[in-house]
């Protein structure tokens, strides 16, 4: 996530559709994610919808 | 004995949970927010957020476009510069607290930018065809003050603002002496709204808020650590962040979330008709001495402040003597040189500006002495 302030709205965002969703702290660069389970397209469009932007997305690791 | 009618400078006292909320922060949210991922730091960060979302709710925003700054003069100068850079016109009213005009003033000067001025009229019919005259193929933005922060006029800044939005100006609205006092929202026509948030809004001083809805994009005038992307040596784009640089004020931030709690408990309409009712008494009696010049219109509305002076007392001296008695007013020009053109007040005037907390007795008190002077 590009800041703290979009991994918040985004974690009460999903958490607030049924997501389990959890913010961490990025290992590799400085920054946050956010660690979420569910369709990625679903998750991606509920971003859009709500300008949410992000800075890729990843599973297990490997980029999508 | 001290009592503070100079509250349009920054409210005293606090409501207790002002209070609560500051002491809270110190023993609780010690870490620093948006920074690291320990216990510590997610705690401040976490409270942080929650104070956006508060802020958030009563300008009508979201949450990643409330920016917490020092005071409303570091947020106009963050709208004012960051809008402008690049050049173009910019309107101002005739009204504007320095913590506007200088600013701007200093892009004119250094030829960065054209400055025109419009003036305020007690006639919102007259203020607003004035400024539309005003408006030129260049103009980028405009700043006015929702209420003047030396006699307590309140500008037709719907209007201006809806005039701005037809075409696609960005409008800065100051709120220093409106929050907490009149409902604003970014739905009045808003772009970027700029407010103390230890005045009206019951924080601690030291605080600010930049509101914007998000079209305009401002350049910031401070770069540094955000606790994002911190590999690049460029500043990020984003709100909040990219306005936000170096550690925040926590406790500060958990005073205005506490203050804003505040004013939504009591009611804001309550708020503005308790400080009014005060001011129309204090009104009443001090104009009894027929030296009394209150500087108010009748075509015109204000939000509870009264600017006055008494004959040719000098307003200091007036202040000076009313200290006396334990009544803290503020004398003199009130950082806004323009609003003293405007009025012609050589001197300055004497400012009462009464909160929330303030009591009848004193105000009654108050004015029985400068009906005597």
């Amino acid at each position: 996530m590009p800041s703290y302030t979009y991994a918040v709205k985004a974690d009460k965002l999903l958490k607030s559709r049924g997501y389990n969703s959890r913010i961490e702290r990025n290992k590799k660069k400085c920054g946050f994610s956010l660690k979420t389970d569910g369709d990625y397209q679903e998750i991606t469009g509920i971003f859009e919808k709500y300008s949410i932007p992000y800075e890729n997305i990843s599973c297990g690791g490997e980029p999508l | 004995m001290i009592v503070n009618f100079d509250n349009a400078a920054t409210t005293f006292p606090k409501p207790l949970s002002v209070r609560k909320a500051v002491a809270n922060a110190m023993e609780k949210f010690g870490g620093n927010a948006g920074r690291g991922g320990h216990a510590l730091a997610v705690r401040t960060s976490e409270a942080v957020f929650s104070a956006r979302e508060t802020a958030a709710e009563f300008f009508g925003a979201e949450p990643e476009n409330v920016v917490f700054t020092l005071n409303c003069t570091h947020s106009l100068n963050m709208a004012i510069q960051g809008i402008m850079q690049g050049g173009g016109n910019l309107i101002i009213s005739s009204l504007e607290h320095n913590s506007s005009a200088r600013p701007a003033v200093k892009l004119a000067s250094d030829k960065k930018i054209t400055l025109s001025v419009a003036q305020v009229f007690p006639e919102n019919e007259k203020t607003i065809r004035n400024f539309k005259s005003l408006i030129k193929s260049d103009t980028k933005a405009v700043v006015f003050t929702i209420a003047s922060n030396v006699t307590g006029q309140i500008t037709p800044y719907r209007e201006i603002a809806q005039i701005c939005r037809e075409k696609n100006i960005c409008f800065i609205a100051d709120s220093a002496q409106a929050s907490g006092i009149i409902n604003i929202k970014l739905s009045d026509g808003i772009n970027i709204l700029c407010t103390a948030g230890h005045k009206g809004l019951y924080g601690i001083t030291g605080t600010g808020l930049l509101v914007s809805d998000g079209k305009y994009k401002i350049s910031p005038i401070i770069q540094g650590g955000t606790g994002t992307s911190s590999k690049s040596l460029k500043q990020p784009v984003l709100l909040p962040e990219s306005l936000e640089s170096g550690t925040l004020n926590t406790a500060g931030i958990m005073s205005v979330k506490a203050g804003i709690e505040f004013i939504n408990t009591i009611g804001i309409e309550n708020i503005f008709r308790h400080e009014n009712i005060l001011c129309n008494k204090f009104i009443k009696i001090i104009t009894r001495n027929k030296k009394v010049t209150v500087y108010r219109n009748s075509n015109a509305e204000y939000v509870p402040i009264v600017a006055f002076n008494i004959g040719k007392i000098p307003p200091e001296t007036v202040a000076e003597k009313l200290s006396d008695y334990g009544y803290c007013l503020r004398a003199g020009f009130h950082c806004s040189a323009l609003a003293h053109i405007q009025l012609g007040t050589e001197y300055g005037c004497v400012r009462f500006s009464p909160s929330y907390f303030s009591r009848e007795e004193d105000t009654l008190r108050l004015a029985e002495i400068i009906k005597n002077m």
